[in-house]
């Protein structure tokens, strides 16, 4: 790996190695740009270092305490980012739906929530195209929902769970429609630039502890192998705290502790991409980019509700993709699909594997299970299977994000998070909660039981055309400060009914090509 | 190795090569890490009543063992979070002491006893008014009982169920994820 020293003026600094920063940090080291990207967690070789065991992957999430707060409050840590070269992608699902045209048009379609300043067509899907192929996205060969793709997946589906197995029989009855999901995973081998080849799965369902075989495209098997190649360096280890600035406001150096010691890099451009709860904290700490008062705002979740159910054939919840099969019936719901919608926006159904730590942990907090009942229902955690809903939530300025007067591990404010679900998502979630329970009984569970949750955060430095609303621009640049770039969850206007990890890595390409051109 | 169960034993599973070196060190180091008796975190009156409140929560075979209050104290002792706090609970170290005194206090005003001396149901109905919120005595005023008995309830099945032993039990064999050929 190239190095550069600190006394270097870099063309470009890149905060964060996940979803938002390692696709633009390759693409700009392609364009022979000299770029850092500075990570504050470990470079793992998951080959060598990732166990198949959920509590010593522990390392993979972002552990440092943040406050939750508000009536819905969020759960962090596993349940929400991680950290090291790769970021969350290192423990994501690899579940990767495109959004809908109609997901980037809530305003204009429902009178609520945000436009987003993008086009769909001209925006983000040649940017889709581009990453399906390189990641190796394993999909069915026609996708029913949404508009026509140029060509099919470039890998054949995944093999079903048993979770989608009964997810498929259960919808079959009642007439709505599913499809293998499209799925960040190879289902043959495949040779990537900078890294060799990575395995095709082998359905061990242990993506959100990491993927040991390099079948699952992270960012540490890809887009950071192809940055290396291409000049790039990645230093680990290395936790971003302040920005240095000149008379003007511009960046001119970024300040980082790595191993206990202060340093500071030079540089002309910074990529702030250090996730949608990391990214506003360091600007609020730093009182940077935030002229219009918006960051930290704007704070969405998806809903995830999960419906769990117990069936007489055995599943095991841990074998398989997780995320093997969806219905996007519901996107738009009519009556074929739970009844009309009494709400905006919708949401997409998955069927969901878990791993067995994660299950009862959820039945200790869900059901508040203990003693001989907690041991019955985990003698039979072979046979539950459980859907999933990912859907819309608008913002409210009751959910936020600020700085608490509490510090943590590392002397920095912790984070504050509100959140409380609006009107919206209770109907949402209410309507979801009817229909997974009517599939997982047409299907043959027993013992049904429903498991509240919000995912991800969202919008907390959002992107819009109006610089006293959003934080930064269309190409992700920051109104009040030029030469500073953000590219993570934070910037979507709206939280979308899919998945985000493949729409912010659209994003992240779309951005430095944005900014070459510039 | 006490740590042996019919119909298979995951022991020797974990010899075979269905299973990474990686994931045979982290559970092989598990299944030979001896109980905590020394606790670095909790007196050793409060480390304890936590034994006794685990032994409550995740009952166990006397041959199983299974360490829970250990790791709960070294956790602590080592300043480790699981990422994220209700921010209407204390720090974790002072929300678990609060709870190990509350509960004894509890158990004198309905038992007229200590904690560590009640019958096990006597101790059931003590943590069941602690998970519904309602638990008597005025140490736990301010204290969102229910809030943390769900934290310590996740932390304890946490440890139970992350051991390879109460994975047999449950007939999970996922940490064996090689294909043998
Ligand atoms: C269990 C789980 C499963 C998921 N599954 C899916 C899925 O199937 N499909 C999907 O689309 N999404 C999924 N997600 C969500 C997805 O992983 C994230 O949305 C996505 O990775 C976010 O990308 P990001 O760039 O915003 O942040 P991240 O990927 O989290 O990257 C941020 C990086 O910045 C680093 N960083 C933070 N602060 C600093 C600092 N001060 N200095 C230096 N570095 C810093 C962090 O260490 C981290 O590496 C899942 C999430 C979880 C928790
Ligand atoms: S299921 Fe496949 S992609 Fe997921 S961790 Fe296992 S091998 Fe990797």
């Amino acid at each position: 790996m190239k190095t550069h020293p600190t006394e270097d003026i870099l063309d470009a600094v890149v905060i964060g190695t996940g979803a938002g920063g390692a696709p633009l940090l390759a693409r700009l080291a392609m364009a022979g740009l000299n770029v850092v990207a500075l990570e504050a967690g470990k470079f793992w070789k998951a080959t060598d270092d990732f166990a198949t065991d959920e509590r010593t992957q522990d390392f993979l999430f972002w552990n440092d305490e943040r406050l939750t707060a508000g009536s819905d409050p969020i759960a962090f840590g596993r349940n929400n980012s991680g950290t090291g070269v790769g970021g969350s992608t290192l423990h994501y699902t690899a579940y990767t739906p495109r959004v809908q045209p109609d997901d980037l048009r809530l305003r204009t379609d429902f009178g609520v929530g945000e436009d987003w300043p993008l086009d769909y067509h001209r925006d983000i899907e040649p940017y889709y195209d581009e990453l399906e192929s390189f990641l190796g996205v394993s999909g069915p060969a026609a996708y029913p929902w949404g508009p026509a793709r140029k060509t099919s997946y470039r890998y054949a589906p995944l093999p079903i769970n048993g979770a989608g197995r009964l997810m498929e029989k259960g919808c079959r009855d009642l007439g709505i429609l599913t499809s293998p999901a499209a799925n960040a995973a190879l289902s043959a081998p495949q040779f990537q630039e900078g890294y060799g080849w990575r395995s095709a799965c082998t359905n061990r369902g242990f993506c959100q502890a990491g993927c040991n075989n390099g079948a699952k495209a992270s960012m540490d098997v890809t887009f950071i192998p192809l940055a290396i190649q291409h000049g790039a360096e990645v230093r680990a280890e290395c936790l971003v705290t302040h920005f240095e600035r000149d008379s003007q406001g511009r960046i001119t150096g970024v300040v980082y502790v790595q191993h206990g010691k202060q340093q500071r890099q030079r540089c002309r451009h910074v990529f702030l991409c250090a996730g949608s709860v990391e990214t506003p904290r360091l600007l609020l700490l730093n009182n940077l980019a935030n002229r219009s008062q918006q960051v930290g705002r704007n704070l969405m979740a998806h809903t995830a509700l999960q419906i769990w159910g117990e069936f007489d054939e055995p599943v095991y919840p841990w074998q398989g993709i997780p995320g093997a099969l969806i219905s996007e019936d519901t996107h738009r719901p009519t009556h074929r699909a739970g009844g009309p919608a009494d709400f905006v926006g919708g949401y997409l159904l998955q069927s969901i594997g878990v791993m067995p730590v994660t299950y009862a942990s959820q039945m200790a907090r869900g059901r508040g299970l203990w003693g001989a009942t907690m041991h019955e229902a985990m003698g039979r955690y072979n046979h539950v299977a459980g859907i999933n809903i990912l859907g819309d939530c608008l913002p409210y300025a009751h959910n936020y994000l600020e700085l608490s007067d509490e510090k943590d591990g590392r002397g920095l404010p912790k984070p504050r998070v509100f959140f409380s679900l609006g009107e919206n998502e209770e109907r949402l979630t209410s309507h979801a909660n009817g229909l997974m329970r009517a599939i997982w009984e047409a299907a043959g569970a027993r013992n049904i039981w429903a498991f509240p949750r919000s995912a991800h955060v969202i919008g907390t430095a959002r992107m819009g055309t109006d610089p006293d609303r959003a934080v930064v621009n269309a190409n992700g640049q920051s109104f009040d400060v030029p030469n500073l770039y953000i590219c993570d969850n934070s910037i979507f206007p709206s939280a979308l009914s899919v998945n985000p990890a493949l729409t912010i890595m659209a994003l992240s390409l779309r951005t430095a090509d944005k900014f070459l051109m510039s | 190795m006490q740590h042996q169960n019919p119909p298979y034993s995951v022991l020797d599973l974990l010899g075979t090569d269905r299973v990474t070196p990686a994931t045979r060190k982290a559970l092989l180091t598990r299944l030979s890490e001896p109980p905590v008796t020394n606790p670095q975190f909790f007196t050793e009156a409060e480390f304890g009543r936590l034994q006794r409140v685990c032994a409550r929560l995740m009952p166990q075979a006397e041959t199983d063992s299974i360490d829970l209050a250990g790791p709960i104290d070294g956790r602590l002792a080592g300043k480790n979070t699981n990422g994220w706090r209700y921010d209407d609970l204390p720090n974790d170290g002072d929300a678990y002491r609060l709870f190990l005194a509350g509960i004894d206090q509890t158990a004198q005003v309905l038992f007229n006893l200590s904690f560590d001396t009640i019958t096990p149901d006597e101790q059931d109905a003590v943590l069941r008014a602690v998970q519904q919120g309602e638990p008597s005595g005025d140490l736990w005023v301010g204290f969102a009982a229910d809030r943390f008995f769900e934290e310590l309830l996740a932390e304890v099945v946490e440890v139970y169920y992350s051991h390879p032993v109460a994975q047999q039990r449950i007939g999970y064999t996922g940490m064996a994820d090689q294909r043998v050929v």
